[in-house]
């Protein structure tokens, strides 16, 4: 006996077991694309202030001055002059960085649109913000979607770890030589750039192994030989063919989206559906369509609303460009009633509906059964609140018992919507 | 900086061209002399950048040819401040980062006097701030927007007609803005290395000029006059005849601000009448003699600055 107890005494005791997990940052949406920016290997990046993206620059510039990465930023007198310096430095061969809102967008549009035709895998954030005039600092998506026909990828976050995952993946498929366009992340003003929550940063070496090194097929660079670049052409030479070529760039975009956030997935853990983004869809009678950030409270209603026994869903876009109209198509084909949830407007549109409702109606003409589909604007940055997605749904959900009389509400609006 | 002459003779000038044929550039055309020899000073190791302008349109467009033999990027009309300090930063950074060979490349923005003294001025401001070796803004300056058919820029001279400043019956003068000097513009950047003007007379001064520009060790600004027959309504056999003129008259004067010291390049002794310069031109055919008396009165009293200046080896702002 006496044996035994000392023998057990001898053993120690184990420690306990314990499993590594990551460890959480808390971060606001700036600090999260900053910090992916610096585990991306960026060379070059040009800064211009304009809320509320800003923030984004602040970060990045602080990380510089205290030598966390190597870099060159530079701070320009412009935002045309900054997409020209990340069009012309990643033509050389540097991975960039740039960044804007609002009219500061609107400013650059020459350079941003240059970017996009002449094929350069810049990638950009977009803090979305509401045009002027007036000035104002609320949120709306007309500044991004401004620049959805010329040829720039466009994907869009719904979190802060979806907004620091994002810009990594953004340059794997921007950089793909399938691919060469350039990229913009949209993030919702303030909702997502200026709000902090825990998130797990991926690691150097994670971002390493999922990124090759940027390897443009070919250089402004005496090294590479004379290369002539954007030359002047006459129209009837190679117009149209240099239009198919970012065409089918873009149509190529899709598999290597799929390819990039699959591996993404393996590297990190973190899995994400490519495209869209659906809670309840599988036996859904409505659906609530919408991007970003909103989508959490719209998540929200829709499972109270499946607690009173009405099968409400949602459908979040991650992308924009390029659409995903085959896979947005199979989710809602056959459900009763839709509504689009959107920041963005067209003035004098077809029945006065938003950006978004547009690219959703021109998917769902092809459905053989099709919706009842509204669209729930939420214009000039005055801010929604689960009330107003809760009155979304309600409409949504009475919209097949009496026909509704209009398609486009605007339901933060003081008065009369006329 | 290099103090050396690169080219003291005709017979030093490298034979090789990096601005060669295949463009379809007007006989006589003042820009393209400039740009041959401003790339053959410049040499192989050269990125050229191309904002909007004849200099884009007219060497290239009908046969997807290109008369560079060295890289060349377009950028848009107001883009050429950016773009080179873009192009400098990839150059540094990656070098930096063991990305690429390290070697000097020169940056050259050949912009006209619209891309960089109108659209591109705020652009050309903050390039010219940076401290990236081997950049050089060059403004080829024709003096209007020629290749839209003849537009007036902010360095159209007085009295010039242009399409947008013709001279009419109630407006006999034509163009009544005075020239923009955007050498003195470029020198008024704290501690740019290099500042310069020239034009294609005398024959080694301009690219004499572009190797020094290169080497001074920051960003630089050679503001060039080049004769455009197409806008000024010249022969185009005068068009080098004229730039001697240009400077013969005092109409366009030669100097250079190295490190802050100012040198005046040429003094007309005894000055040429302006009237020589303008007889030769179309565009200034409708001027009566008193406005070409008053033309040279403005350079006689502008000329007492730039010997003041070249007196005290400062720039002394002549307006």
């Amino acid at each position: 006996m006496d044996s035994e107890v000392i023998r057990m005494s001898a053993i120690k005791p184990m420690p306990p077991v314990t499993i590594e997990k990551p460890k959480a940052k808390v971060w606001n949406g700036a600090r999260a694309i900053a910090e992916a920016v610096k585990i991306a290997d960026v060379d070059v990046i040009a800064a211009y202030p304009i809320r509320p993206y800003t923030g984004i620059m602040n970060a990045i510039a602080t990380m510089l001055a205290n030598g966390e990465f190597t870099a060159d930023i530079i701070v320009a007198d412009s935002e045309h002059s900054q997409f020209e310096i990340v069009k012309h430095a990643s033509a050389v061969g540097a991975r960039t960085f740039v960044g804007s809102s609002g009219v500061g967008l609107a400013f650059a549009a020459e350079a941003v649109i240059v970017t996009a035709l002449s094929q350069v895998p810049v990638v950009s954030a977009i803090g979305t913000r509401a045009l002027d005039d007036p000035g104002n600092f609320g949120m709306e998506w007309s500044d991004a979607l401004m620049f959805r026909d010329f040829g720039w990828l466009i994907s869009w976050a719904k979190t802060v770890q979806e907004a620091h995952d994002m810009t990594v993946v953004a340059y794997r498929v921007a950089e793909d030589r399938r691919v060469l366009l350039p990229h913009f992340i949209a993030l919702d003003g303030a909702a997502i750039t200026h709000v902090a929550t825990p998130i797990i940063p991926t690691t150097k070496e994670q971002a390493t192994n999922f990124l090759p090194p940027y390897r443009p097929p070919y250089k402004i660079d005496p090294a590479e030989g004379p290369i002539t670049k954007a030359q002047h052409i006459a129209p009837s030479l190679i117009g149209p063919e240099q239009r198919k070529a970012i065409d089918v760039a873009m149509k190529r975009a899709k598999e290597v989206i799929v390819e990039a956030w699959k591996d993404f997935a393996k590297y990190t853990g973190r899995e994400y559906p490519p495209f869209i983004e659906t809670t309840g869809m599988e036996d859904a009678d409505f659906a609530l369509v919408g991007m970003g950030a909103y989508m959490k409270d719209i998540e929200l209603v829709a499972e109270r609303f499946r607690k009173r026994g009405l099968k409400v869903g949602t459908v979040r876009l991650r992308y924009v460009r390029p659409f995903p109209a085959e896979d947005l198509l199979k989710v809602l084909d056959g459900v009763k009633a839709a509504g689009v949830i959107e920041f963005g407007y067209s003035f004098g549109s077809p029945y006065g509906t938003g950006s978004l409702y547009h690219e959703v109606a021109t998917t769902l003409y092809e459905a053989n059964s099709k919706p009842e589909l509204l669209d729930f604007l939420f214009l000039g940055g005055r801010e929604p609140t689960v009330e107003h997605f809760t009155r979304v749904a309600e409409m949504v959900t009475d919209s097949v018992h009496k026909k509704p009389q209009k398609k486009a509400y605007w339901l933060t609006l003081r008065g009369e919507d006329i | 900086m290099s103090t050396q002459i690169a080219f003291r003779s005709v017979k030093e000038i490298p034979p090789i061209d990096y601005y060669t044929s295949g463009r379809r550039t007007c006989a006589g055309c003042g820009p393209a002399i400039g740009y041959r020899l401003i790339s053959k000073a410049a040499g192989p190791n050269t990125i050229f950048i191309g904002p909007t302008g004849c200099m884009y349109v007219a060497n290239a467009h009908q046969f997807l040819t290109s008369p560079y033999a060295v890289p060349w990027h377009h950028t848009q009309l107001g883009g050429g401040g950016g773009a080179a300090i873009g192009v400098a930063s990839a150059l540094r950074t990656l070098m930096l980062k063991g990305k690429r060979k390290v070697e000097d490349v020169n940056v050259i923005v050949m912009g006209g006097d619209g891309a960089m003294a109108d659209i591109g001025l705020s652009g050309l401001s903050m390039g010219l701030s940076y401290d990236y070796q081997r950049v050089l803004y060059v403004i080829y300056d024709n003096e209007a927007y020629m290749n839209t058919g003849v537009q007036a820029s902010s360095t159209t001279p007085w009295g010039a007609t242009t399409t947008f400043t013709p001279a009419g019956k109630v407006k006999p003068l034509g163009n009544t803005r005075y020239k923009k000097n955007m050498a003195l513009v470029a020198a008024a950047h704290p501690k740019v290395k290099y500042v310069a003007t020239a034009t294609l007379w005398p024959p080694l001064d301009l690219m004499n000029k572009v190797h020094k520009a290169l080497n001074s060790g920051g960003p630089s600004l050679i503001h060039v006059l080049l004769p455009c027959p197409k806008g000024w309504f010249t022969s185009p056999a005068d068009t080098v005849n004229l730039s001697k003129l240009a400077i013969e008259t005092g109409m366009w004067v030669l100097w250079e601000q190295s490190e802050g010291h100012f040198k005046l390049n040429y003094r007309p002794k005894p000055r040429k009448h302006v009237r020589e310069y303008v007889s030769l031109q179309g565009r200034f055919s409708h001027l009566k003699d008193e406005d070409i008396e008053k033309l040279d009165k403005m350079i006689e009293e502008e000329w007492a600055f730039w010997e003041e200046s070249a007196k005290v080896g400062r720039l002394i702002v002549p307006y």
